[in-house]
């Protein structure tokens, strides 16, 4: 009963109309993300030039903001050299504020000068060029600071705003948008980068994208009043990249950690974007020393809404990953007492 | 007699309509033939240098032109006062100046923003408790 009415509470929230991409269900972006994918420039001194190549034959705001976004996601590659030259010098100077605003100061020349010429960035650099080059579309955008959460933050170490993304008007409504993560993805043992555009970070439901995305001006967000403290943000269920391709929300469970009592019944519950085939949903448990693939005790799908239940029959400290097929979607971890 | 009258008062009509036909045309070839150029340079805290790649458009409309290496731009299309040319660079704080009637050579020096260089990477890595990370 108790687990109904939470439910119904979220889904009555979710429908209080937040800015996300279904807004635009009508739209098909093809037209746009074909400009997108045929204009190409060897460097960006004229960025008012490829802007306008990108967006003259487009009519609508919402395609040109599309265009940018997704020429940016094809052509804009993430520099791991520059990220980790600057991630030693912040964290060095990071008790005295002269010497990391002058680092900062040049730095930032540097990856300007490095993105126009070679069209390589980090973070910061893909939400200044997509805020400039919708300004010069005619629509506004701002740059949005914040902590970025990945499998690799770990909060009890990370104290300052790691991550820049962006916030976009579009139909005088507020949208939130993460190039950076949109683009591609890190492999930083290796030290390199590969492109793997990711539309689920364009447009996003606010309230999923919150769960890795924490403003530190909290009316970015665009959740209002119901925008989470930063403890609630850091102890929400981690999710990976392929969540935001796969889900619409995230309804259960809460949170990440979980202690419960051997042979409870945990839901998970999620809104699908789009329909996946319920055969391939699995879960990883991982207790340390050994992994096993499990299948769910209850599985259904209705009105894209997907339940599922598993039942903890043994004592112990698990890391439980949610996969769809081979994509990785979410990690929680439980605690199993007797 | 009645004739006469009505003819004057035509040509009155006429000679006025003339006048400030002629004085529109005068005026408006007065107002929109302003070349404007100039060099863009960026000040941050610790020094003042040209910029490559600065863009210079026209307010509200797609009209616009970029600043060379030595930082100089030419503004392709002829102005009037009145019109607002935008001058931005990544990383620095925008400028929007008003052309005015003596406009020619328009020189900006843009100034550095304050915005920090933050970067998470983006990882696809499965998490690991701490507490089940061997060794």
């Amino acid at each position: 009963m108790i687990h109904y009415k939470r439910v119904f509470l979220l889904l009555l929230i979710a429908k209080i109309g937040f800015a996300q991409q279904s807004d635009f269900k009508n739209i098909d972006f093809s037209k746009a993300d074909n400009i997108a994918k045929t204009v190409k420039v060897k460097r960006l001194y004229k960025l008012n030039e490829l802007t306008f190549k990108l967006t003259k034959n487009l009519n609508t705001d919402v395609e040109k903001v599309r265009a940018i976004y997704v020429w940016i996601c094809n052509n804009i590659a993430n520099s791991f050299s520059l990220y980790s030259l600057n991630e030693r010098k912040r964290n060095r100077f990071e008790k005295d504020s002269i010497k990391l605003q002058n680092w900062n100061s040049k730095f930032k020349k540097k990856l300007f000068k490095k993105l126009l010429k070679k069209k390589r960035t980090i973070c910061t650099g893909y939400a200044y060029l997509f805020k400039e080059m919708c300004n010069i579309a005619g629509i506004e955008s701002k740059m949005v600071n914040g902590f970025g959460r990945t499998s690799s933050v770990d909060f009890s170490e990370l104290t300052m705003p790691n991550h820049t993304w962006n916030v976009v008007k579009i139909n005088n409504k507020w949208y939130v948008c993460d190039p950076t993560w949109s683009t591609g993805i890190s492999f930083p043992e290796e030290g390199r980068f590969k492109f793997n555009f990711n539309d689920g970070y364009f447009l996003t439901t606010p309230k999923l994208f919150f769960k890795n995305h924490f403003p530190l001006e909290k009316q970015f967000s665009l959740l209002g009043k119901q925008t989470p403290s930063f403890l609630d943000f850091t102890e929400m269920p981690l999710l990976y990249n392929d969540a935001f391709k796969l889900i619409e929300e995230h309804q259960l469970p809460l949170k990440m950690d979980h202690e419960i009592k051997k042979d409870s019944m945990v839901t998970f519950q999620y809104k699908l974007k789009t329909n996946i085939n319920l055969n391939k949903v699995k879960f990883v448990l991982f207790s340390g020393d050994n992994e096993r693939r499990i299948t769910p005790t209850r599985k259904s799908i209705q009105n894209n809404i997907l339940i599922l239940n598993y039942q903890f029959k043994r004592r112990g400290f698990y890391d439980f990953h949610l996969y769809f097929d081979d994509e990785i979607i979410a990690t929680y971890v439980f605690r199993v007492k007797k | 007699m009645k004739t006469t009258k009505t003819l004057t008062i035509k040509n009155n009509k006429l000679l006025l309509c003339g006048l400030f036909f002629s004085l529109f045309l005068l005026s408006n070839t007065a107002i929109a033939q302003i070349q404007v150029k100039g060099i863009v340079k960026g000040k941050t805290e610790t020094e003042i240098e040209v910029l490559n790649g600065a863009s210079i458009y026209l307010k509200g409309t797609n009209v616009g032109t970029s600043s060379n290496k030595k930082g100089e731009y030419n503004f392709p299309q002829q102005l009037k006062v009145g019109d607002v040319l935008v001058f931005t660079y990544l990383g620095y704080l925008k400028k929007s100046i008003k052309i005015k009637e003596n406009t020619s050579t328009l020189n900006v020096t843009l100034i550095e923003d304050d915005n920090q260089m933050l970067g998470a990477l983006n990882t696809n890595k499965r998490f690991k408790s701490k507490r089940l990370k061997t060794q």
